[in-house]
């Protein structure tokens, strides 16, 4: 149905974004929270918007703009994020001079961009989305100005994110050359035509893939990860691990879901995203065992977890593939979260000795840290677990037997350094003197949500798993 | 039974657990006596089973089954033979694990108990699943608080320690979780339905090819829990670092899961598998027998000893799990409870001597026994007992694992004696250095006896050693039934097969006539082998 309703969540977002833009002029430095709590509501009310919109698959702009099951729970997959982000940030931001009203219009900037590419399947609309989820990004990376490496994650990931655009704008123009058309259906149409596709098509395809790549950090595009994850302002880190990747494949998903069945000769991009898989889930977790900075450790954490993910589209598992991203973003904003716990005004406590000792000294936020990390590590009972239960046990039902194998050992590998940082805190006797500021009860929520999450999807995620069958269900099939 | 009983003895350590996060982290005296009121409590509740199971009946009993994911993952409990002892042996030796600890731990002691109790949790659930996903939950789950168990309250070497154990066994459950999707998907491919459910992959018939692979993903996680050799080496460290509750705990359970996995899953699920590794596996847990025993006779340490002491013992155990006869699956499993008491009280022993000296060298004591008179009779008693002597529970267990052995291969059982003869030797030796002979450390010299406590944990111990070992009928009786039904599955499939699916007809719903199943399935293997 065509309907302009398909826009009220993202035009709430946009409004909201620009609203909090212009009431930052007339609120005082220190009383910048009001502003979160303004795009708190905003993003209850896109919410609100989005689940009065499921099962009713308006569309706009021709079908360009969808609103359909699967948009809708990410949308409000993403508003959670970014709510949580916002949370972490109301007193983050007055303690490490960030105090800019504007992170919380450029995290509702960034989730419109994110809800943009979610519910399009026009490569060009599509790229649209990204500009704005981009753009928006660059900015908040560089929140703490006076930070050196805040402004180096900035200008590192401006620059190498627009040469992934370039890449990508390249690829969507060769595409259209071939297929005469940047909607995804027609691209795979033409995928599928007998005579199978055009060295432009597989070209344009090929850069298409980069482009994305980057924005979902898989081996071999992920070189930015670690300095702008460590370089970005802690919640803003959590929101970079969790959004652009969720949004990146998604579309993918959207792509492949009908590539896999229809096109001619997909064994070469099978077999590139298959190595890149691999690649991706070695790289990162060995690389990670050499890091001693926490936050580094993380990123490529989810680098790796991009790799297990590829392993979901491989497997054309995509309600595994959901399900690992819901699941993932509360492991990760809550790991994330943990460590925005572990600091006062001025310092963060990121580096590996200083969690010597912290566990038994800071009961829940080292209880609740372990748990996330158990989970990223892939220990049952917790959501990360049955995750990749699902999306492994879907790829050995596809035939994908060595992938699994190699995955399997590498979240063995995986288990050793989140298990180190278990170790530093439960195990090592504390060697500086770690001074944390407790009063923080937006954390404590934040926190308590993410442990309900992990917990609730890793033992009974019925609904939600039930929900996330129906959307991928309700998709069109060309 | 309407009361779901096992999952009340499952669950309620883990209800003791949320209780002591709340209790007040001072209180230290509350939280010992909570920790040990539950482990009763969840004993007690064990007992119930004892009492009510069936042992002419072999298959599972107390089932609770409900759906829980979909897609084949069930929450589906029962016990049969086999598990009925080990839950026991856990339940029982839970609350003398808890009284050990009592004065052995004073620091972070609430953290401590409550690891317990979520460990004592994660065992008993690995042996009463009978849905191999909830058995791989709690096959990886209980590994947390054993992490946490050696790493925070063990020895100097305890992080080395702990990450080995952890990383290891993870290396070989994980290779499990690989060989669980393949026969996931092997069952829906052959019937159409998803299913996780143990006795419907026993339906399975699985190509020879194939049930190699899979053994040897089912087989590796198993071996290296036993642990067998070459895959023993986190035992030593793991022991030697622990915290004598923890020690007690993986000597006498831990190590069982591994056992219990051969006879629950590798033997049953791939007997032609089986038939092919057999040779190896055998000399395996020979060279583990003699391996172990040897070592243990040069240890230095008092722990390590009983440590390389278990992988000779439970190298006998899986000796007569290959044999695959009556006597030796019994025996198997008797002397895997016999292991279970005799080895746990040895690190109970050492536990006592170390809280009085602080050390566990061999050569730090001696003429302990003029100082402690009470504690070298009970020394000697669980000695004996790991030795084998008539009368004791060690005797029964490894003659009939003996003569399980003896009738698959005489060769092997001639050797398989040494793990007799090593444990006299290696055993009797250290007791002479640290009980006898002249006092030299004055330390000695300040020793107490038993308190009522350490008497309190003991002499259950040996009223049951003395138990099985004069009345072992008790005992094998529960199992009779369910081991016979093992090795049929294991010699005559066709047979269980007809049987089964004669009697529960609504599990063959897609499949007619039971007997041209065989044939389906295969051509199924086969379709996708060559899709592969």
């Amino acid at each position: 149905m065509n309907s302009l309703a398909s826009l009220y969540p993202l035009l709430a977002v946009v409004a909201g974004a620009l609203i909090v833009l212009l009431l930052e002029v007339f609120i005082k430095k220190d009383r910048r929270d009001y502003l979160g709590f303004v795009s708190l509501a905003f993003l209850a009310a896109a919410a609100c918007l989005a689940v009065l919109s499921w099962n009713k698959g308006l569309m706009y702009f021709q079908g360009t703009l969808s609103l359909d099951n699967l948009a809708v729970f990410l949308t409000l997959l993403f508003s959670l994020a970014v709510a949580f982000v916002i949370l972490l940030s109301l007193k983050y931001i007055g303690q490490q001079e960030a105090n800019h009203g504007e992170i919380f219009a450029l995290l509702l900037l960034a989730l419109s961009g994110l809800m943009i590419m979610t519910s399009s399947s026009d490569l060009l609309v599509i790229f649209l989305g990204l500009e704005v989820l981009s753009v928006s990004s660059y900015a908040l990376a560089g929140l703490r100005r006076k930070d050196e490496k805040s402004g180096e994650a900035a200008l590192k990931y401006f620059l190498l994110g627009s040469f992934a655009s370039a890449f990508l704008v390249l690829g969507l123009a060769f595409l259209f050359g071939a297929a005469r058309s940047t909607f995804i259906p027609e691209i795979i149409v033409h995928f599928g035509t007998a005579a199978g596709p055009s060295a432009m098509g597989l070209f344009g395809i090929a850069l298409v893939l980069v482009g994305f790549g980057f924005k979902i950090a898989v081996v071999p595009f992920h070189m930015w990860t670690p300095d702008v994850y460590e370089g970005a302002p802690t919640p803003v880190t959590a929101f970079f691990s969790v959004g652009p990747k969720a949004a990146g494949f998604v579309v993918l998903l959207r792509v492949f879901m009908n590539f896999w069945d229809t096109a001619q000769n997909d064994s070469l991009i099978f077999w590139a995203l298959w190595t890149m898989s691999v690649l991706t889930m070695i790289v990162g977790n060995l690389v990670a065992l050499r890091q001693t900075n926490v936050k580094r450790i993380l990123a490529y954490s989810s680098i790796a977890h991009a790799g297990y993910l590829l392993v979901a589209i491989l497997a054309r598992d995509y309600s595994g593939l959901v399900f690992y991203l819901a699941a993932y973003l509360f492991m990760n904003i809550g790991a994330f979260a943990a460590l925005i716990g572990l600091s006062k005004t001025g310092t963060e406590y990121l580096e590996l000795d200083d969690f010597a000792g912290i566990g038994f000294r800071y009961p829940w936020i080292g209880g609740t840290l372990s748990v996330f990390l158990l989970s990223l590590a892939g220990f049952p009972p917790t959501a990360g677990f049955l995750a990749k239960f699902y999306v492994f046990s879907a790829a050995v039902r596809a035939g994908l037997i060595p992938l699994v194998v190699i995955g399997v050992l590498a979240s063995l590998v995986s288990v050793f350094y989140y298990l180190r940082i278990v170790v530093y805190m439960y195990m090592r006797e504390p060697g500086r003197e770690v001074d944390i500021e407790a009063d923080n009860p937006a954390l404590l929520l934040v926190l308590f949500l993410c442990l309900y999450g992990v917990l609730q999807l890793g033992i009974f995620p019925g609904n939600i798993l039930l929900i996330i069958k129906q959307a991928i269900a309700s998709l069109p099939v060309f | 039974m309407n009361f779901p009983i096992l999952s009340f003895v499952t669950f309620l350590p883990v209800a003791g657990a949320v209780l002591l996060i709340f209790v007040s982290k001072e209180k230290t005296s509350l939280h010992r006596y909570l920790a040990l009121a539950f482990t009763l409590i969840t004993f007690a509740a064990s007992l119930v089973l004892y009492f009510n199971f069936d042992g002419a009946i072999a298959d599972p009993q107390f089932i609770e089954k409900s759906g829980w994911l979909g897609y084949g993952i069930n929450y589906h409990l029962g016990i049969d033979g086999i598990s009925l002892w080990l839950v026991l042996l856990t339940t029982f030796l839970m609350p003398i694990a808890v009284l050990s600890s009592w004065t052995y731990i004073q620091k972070r002691v609430k953290e401590f108990f409550i690891f317990m109790l979520l460990l004592e949790a994660g065992i008993i659930g690995v042996f009463v699943s009978l849905n191999l996903f909830l058995f791989y939950v709690f096959w990886e789950a209980m590994l947390i608080p054993m992490y946490f168990l050696i790493g925070v309250w063990g020895g100097p070497r305890r992080v080395y320690a702990t990450l080995k154990f952890v990383l290891m066994t993870m290396f070989g459950s994980l290779l499990m979780l690989v060989a669980i999707f393949v026969l996931y998907s092997l069952y829906y491919k052959a019937t159409g339905t998803y299913s996780l459910e143990i006795f419907d992959f026993y339906k399975l018939i699985l190509n020879p090819r194939i049930q190699g692979w899979l053994f040897l993903g089912f087989g590796l996680a198993f071996a290296i829990k036993v642990p067998m050799f070459p895959f023993h080496t986190w035992l030593p460290d793991a022991h030697v670092e622990a915290p004598t509750a923890g020690s007690v705990i993986l000597a006498a359970v831990l190590l069982k899961m591994g056992t219990y996995g051969f006879l629950r899953f590798a033997l049953p699920l791939f007997p032609d598998a089986l038939e092919k590794f057999l040779p190896l596996l055998s000399v395996l847990a020979l060279i583990g027998i003699i391996y172990g025993g040897l070592m243990a006779l040069i240890q230095k340490d008092i722990k390590s000893l009983v440590a390389y002491s278990s992988v000779s013992h439970m190298g006998l155990i899986m000796l007569a799990v290959f044999s695959l006869n009556p006597e030796g699956i019994q025996g198997a499993i008797y002397q895997m409870l016999n292991h279970g008491l005799s080895t746990g009280a040895l690190f109970l022993i050492v536990g006592i001597l170390y809280e009085r000296a602080h050390t566990r060298l061999i050569k730090d004591f001696g003429g302990v026994s003029s100082q402690m008179p009470v504690f070298s009779a009970f020394f000697l008693v669980c000695l004996l007992s790991s030795v084998g002597l008539p009368g004791l529970n060690g005797f029964v267990g490894e003659i009939l694992c003996l003569f399980g052995v003896f009738k698959a291969s005489q060769l092997q059982a001639i050797l398989a004696v040494s793990t007799v003869i090593l444990a006299a030797a290696y055993l009797l030796w250290m007791y002479q250095r640290v009980m006898h002979g002249p006092i030299t450390n004055e330390k000695i010299r300040s020793f107490k006896d038993l308190n009522k406590r350490e008497l309190g944990y003991l002499v259950p111990i040996i009223i049951m050693m003395f138990w099985m070992g004069i009345y072992p009928q008790a005992f094998l009786r529960k199992t009779d039934a369910s081991v016979s039904r093992l090795l049929d599955r294991v010699h005559n499939r066709e047979k269980i097969f007809l049987q089964e699916s004669a009697r529960t007809p609504s599990l063959n719903r897609d499949r007619p006539v039971a007997t041209e199943a065989g044939p389906a399935v295969e051509q199924a293997l086969i379709d996708l082998e060559r899709a592969k």
